[in-house]
């Protein structure tokens, strides 16, 4: 059985760790210490590069590059910590800031150091309310001790943190939305670019980093680069191997809910499946799995085909799915996925900022179609389009051949890819919730295809058996990039 | 919406403690209209909702206009605009709460309090008649690993059941 590999959470539960006097005791600051001792800040920025580590916020985009684009001669520059955490399924953040929120604090400060920054906004949901109390509590400390304000513990630097609380709104976590959140408007992305990198808050460069990422550093800096790199898969010779070259390293913070005995956070290292995390969780709440989401609800459904994908960033993508922000959720037999999609598409038409035309009428569209068919008034009528498959080149393509479908299924794959086209990955819309949107909706339909049938044809929600509500990957364009690749590799 | 048209007619202002915190608040940004979240939250938990008064007040500390301060106001499901009752009860209903059966504590409250679910544009719909209690749906509170859960005011309450939520409603002081 897989172990947990605590690293982020190894004290999380000693009891007042959230003071600094304990934090202290536990190497606290320590790792801070060293790297305004022993390094330059780019020395500090080129190990985060080398150490491969990637932003645990969504995106996972890597953390050294981000930085890398930061122009060091524009003053100021900013940081804001995404404390914001809202994407359905993920809860790793909420314990850091009420648990331990000094290890947070240290992170911000090798983060400050390395870039050069002197000022923080922690940017923190409110409903977080306990949150935002242990971390004010524990940043008064850290200025009492010397680690916050003028000349940082007589080294010069001068860094303060401030937290910052959100109004309960979802798109204030992508981070542009999350700039103009701070800056006192409503949480409306910018079109990118220019990137919060290079014009940020207030216009000035600034660094967006999730709390996991950056809780990440002090490790880094303390163990160094290579005990790092250590952790994450070790590859075998399947072909759904992620390359080395796009590293997976370190630990993540796995948030499981949904169907299993023992929901909650699991620190494991990057790259177990799906069935190794659900046996660490307790076990299925359930006969059978039926569906996995990997990522919070933003990412690609799994099916019980693909329960031996690795959940770290390049085996998801590869998947055509995402690792996202880590929040597993777990579905069993049980379950209906026309219903799942239901409340997920509630939550989008809910949440979209209004601000493009194809997210603000297409999403709450899509959910429309969804509960039309969900209350068994599904179009009964078909349609007839070309079918996709594997053509006689052996890539994936139009076969020649046609298909019949639902209309009401053609329109919500229809009205979804046009908000964001999830074949082509191109996207109608300022920032990638249109995409968080069509991801599901599309994933669902296609994966789960014969239940989303059986609802129209029955004019009912019908629960059907896991194999048969499933289509089989060869059948099915869903899976594409994980299955196609096998010709690509046999060439 | 201009300013003159506003009719006010008890103008509102913070108390001294939150004026305290006020002043400590605008310091920290380079521009003060960045401190607009902060501040209306300060107000809120002073007023009990964002009144006409709370807006034109907030928009002379920010140095903004009214319109800009009500642009955002509308924007945030947290601030609310009418009168909400003495206990704000937020009830999560996205998926994993959902999977974990949030619509039976959903429904038990609603009889128990004998209230509907109020919506973002009506929130009276959902205030008990004695205005003790709001009863909202919330999108997901970042607790998924206890659901189902439920906010009253500032509390997380966890792994509900009926028999729980009654319990939690005993408790509450009148
Ligand atoms: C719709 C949407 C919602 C997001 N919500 C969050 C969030 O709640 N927390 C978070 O850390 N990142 C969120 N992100 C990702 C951020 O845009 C950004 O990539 C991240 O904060 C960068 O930090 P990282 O590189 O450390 O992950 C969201 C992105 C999108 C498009
Ligand atoms: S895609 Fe949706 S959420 Fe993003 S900016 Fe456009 S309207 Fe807003
Ligand atoms: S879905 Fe209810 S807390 Fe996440």
């Amino acid at each position: 059985m897989v172990q947990e590999r605590r690293i982020l959470y190894e004290h999380l539960d000693v009891p007042n760790i959230n003071t600094f006097d304990v934090f202290r005791q536990y190497e606290g600051y320590t790792r801070f210490e060293k790297a305004i001792a022993e390094y330059q800040p780019e020395e500090i920025a080129d190990m985060v590069k080398e150490s491969g580590l990637k932003g645990r916020g969504g995106a996972g985009f890597s953390t050294g590059e981000k930085w890398s684009f930061v122009p060091r001669d524009i003053e100021p520059r900013y940081l804001c910590c995404n404390a914001d955490e809202s994407e359905p399924g993920t809860f790793s953040n909420r314990y850091v800031l009420e648990k331990n929120p000094h290890l947070l604090i240290e992170g911000i400060l090798i983060c400050c150091y390395a870039m050069g920054i002197e000022t923080t906004y922690v940017y923190i949901r409110g409903e977080f309310t306990l949150g935002k109390k242990m971390l004010d509590a524990a940043i008064k400390e850290a200025y009492e001790q010397g680690y916050l304000g003028e000349n940082v513990r007589d080294t010069g630097l001068n860094i303060n943190i401030y937290s910052h609380p959100g109004a309960g709104a979802y798109i204030c976590g992508e981070e542009t939305g999350l700039i103009e959140s701070l800056e006192g408007k409503r949480g409306q992305p910018r079109n990118k670019p220019p990137f919060p990198a290079v014009q940020g808050v207030f216009m000035k460069p600034t660094v967006v980093q999730n709390v996991e990422t950056l809780c990440n550093l002090p490790f880094i800096v303390g163990n160094g680069v290579e005990w790092y790199t250590q952790m994450g898969p070790t590859y075998g010779d399947t072909r759904f191997d992620p390359p080395k070259a796009d590293p997976n390293t370190g630990t993540k913070l796995y948030c499981i809910s949904g169907d299993v005995n023992e929901p909650g956070v699991y620190e494991l290292e990057l790259g177990l499946t799906s069935t190794e995390l659900i046996e660490v969780a307790g076990g299925l709440r359930g006969e059978e799995v039926k569906a996995v989401i990997p990522g919070g609800s933003s990412a690609p459904i799994l099916t019980h085909y693909e329960l031996d994908t690795r959940l770290d960033f390049t085996s998801l993508t590869l998947a055509k799915s995402m690792l996202g922000s880590g929040g597993i959720i777990v579905m069993n037999e049980t379950r209906n996925i026309v219903d799942c999609l239901l409340n997920i598409m509630k939550f989008y038409a809910h949440e979209s900022c209004g601000q493009c035309t194809p997210c603000r009428w297409g999403t709450p569209w899509v959910r429309d179609i969804v509960q039309r068919i969900a209350d068994g008034e599904g179009r009964q009528t078909t349609i007839t389009r070309p079918k996709f498959g594997v053509t006689e080149s052996g890539r994936w393509g139009d076969t020649g051949e046609t298909e019949e479908i639902y209309e009401d299924l053609d329109l919500l794959e229809n009205v979804a890819n046009n908000i964001a086209n999830v074949d082509t990955m191109t996207w109608n819309t300022i920032c990638v919730f249109g995409i968080a949107v069509s991801w599901p909706a599309v994933s669902y339909m296609r994966k789960f295809k014969p239940e989303f049938e059986a609802a129209i044809r029955e004019g009912k929600l019908v629960t059907l058996p896991v194999a048969e509500a499933t289509v089989p990957p060869e059948e099915n364009y869903a899976y594409q990039q994980r299955f196609i690749p096998k010709e690509f590799a046999d060439l | 919406m201009s300013d003159e048209i506003i009719q006010i007619e008890t103008p509102f202002q913070f108390n001294e403690e939150n004026k305290r915190e006020f002043d400590e608040l605008i310091g920290r940004y380079p521009v003060k209209e960045a401190a607009m979240l902060p501040t209306l939250h300060l107000a809120q938990r002073q007023e009990g909702y964002i009144t006409p008064a709370v807006m034109k007040y907030v928009a002379e500390l920010l140095e903004l206009s009214v319109m800009k301060v009500k642009d955002v106001v509308t924007f945030y499901p947290m601030f609310f605009e009418e009168p909400v009752g003495k206990y704000v009860i937020r009830v999560c209903h996205t998926l994993p709460c959902a999977l974990r059966d949030c619509k039976v504590v959903l429904d038990h409250l609603k009889e128990k309090l004998s209230t509907d679910v109020a919506s973002e544009t009506n929130l009276a719909k959902g205030t008990t008649d004695d205005g003790k209690f709001t009863l909202m749906k919330v999108e997901c509170l970042a607790s998924c690993d206890v659901a189902p859960v439920i906010m009253v005011n500032d509390n997380l309450y966890k792994n509900l059941t009926p028999e729980k939520v009654d319990e939690i409603l005993a408790e509450l002081p009148n």
